[in-house]
């Protein structure tokens, strides 16, 4: 069992508007979905365009946090046409990601270097 | 409050049951509480996981749109038959949550409608009994 956590990373100022990455760790349950939800609220509001969540480290999400990232996908394309990406490796939560149906929503990679080379393409 | 567990002897199977504070904090609780179960009754690595994960999401929606007993409790409880785990969460509450339309009313209804449906295909068997008395939801991993 492992706490969610949250970290802020480096935003990439290079591409127009910014990407934003942060990453999500631990068990992503309906206590702390709230929290993932202010942080991205927070990354739109400072301008970024498009958001990378890394969950590398993350053991569990749950419906609710799932519900926040979909409610994401619209909302950064509101604010300036900008995209979500994931990161994610832990079998069991790319599970997760597939059936719940957020996998066809947002592009989902393996390393956060390949989901910033990915937005870096977005025009 | 701090959960209790009981063992359940009226029944033949053996059975086991959580009351826990129907409190966001309980969570992480009511995952390792399945889990552990699940791995005693013998369901693989990934059985284990999926049944966490349904028995977090009934949990949830419990907290979130069902009513506590008057202590503040919702009821877990784990049943271990011969060919099947099953696992019956209870709260007092009589919501019925409306997922059968296309689109769903609010965010709530669309989460619960998320949540019900990743039960759904994570357990072989979903049961939603409502009553006047309450609502339990019924969890069922059949042995393979």
């Amino acid at each position: 069992m492992s706490a969610f956590y949250i970290t802020d990373e480096t935003v990439d100022e290079a591409v127009a508007g910014g990407v934003g990455v942060f990453a999500a760790g631990g068990e992503i349950d309906y206590a702390a979905s709230p929290l993932l939800h202010e942080h991205i609220a927070k990354y739109i509001n400072a301008g970024t365009r498009h958001l990378v969540i890394d969950l590398s480290a993350a053991t569990f999400i749950d419906s609710t946090a799932i519900g926040v990232m979909m409610a994401a996908v619209g909302s950064l394309h509101e604010a300036c046409g900008g995209r979500l990406a994931a990161v994610c490796v832990h079998g069991n939560v790319l599970k997760i990601l597939e059936i719940s149906g957020l996998q066809a929503a947002i592009a989902i990679y393996r390393t956060r270097e390949e989901a910033l080379s990915a937005l870096a393409l977005v025009a | 409050m701090k959960a209790q567990a009981a063992t359940d002897r009226q029944t033949n199977s053996p059975s086991s049951a959580l009351c826990l504070p129907a409190e966001l904090s309980q969570l992480a609780a009511a995952r390792t509480f399945a889990r552990q179960a699940a791995a005693a009754y013998g369901l693989d690595g990934d059985g284990c996981y999926e049944f966490a994960y349904a028995v977090n999401e009934a949990v949830t929606n419990a907290i979130r749109h069902g009513l506590p007993d008057e202590r503040g409790f919702i009821r877990v409880t784990i049943t271990a038959e011969a060919d099947r785990l099953t696992c019956a969460v209870r709260d007092w509450g009589t919501f019925t949550p409306p997922t059968e339309g296309p689109v769903a009313a609010s965010d709530a209804a669309a989460e619960h409608g998320r949540g019900l449906m990743l039960m759904r295909i994570l357990m072989d068997e979903v049961r939603v009994h409502t009553s006047s008395g309450g609502t339990t939801v019924y969890l069922s991993k059949v042995r393979r």
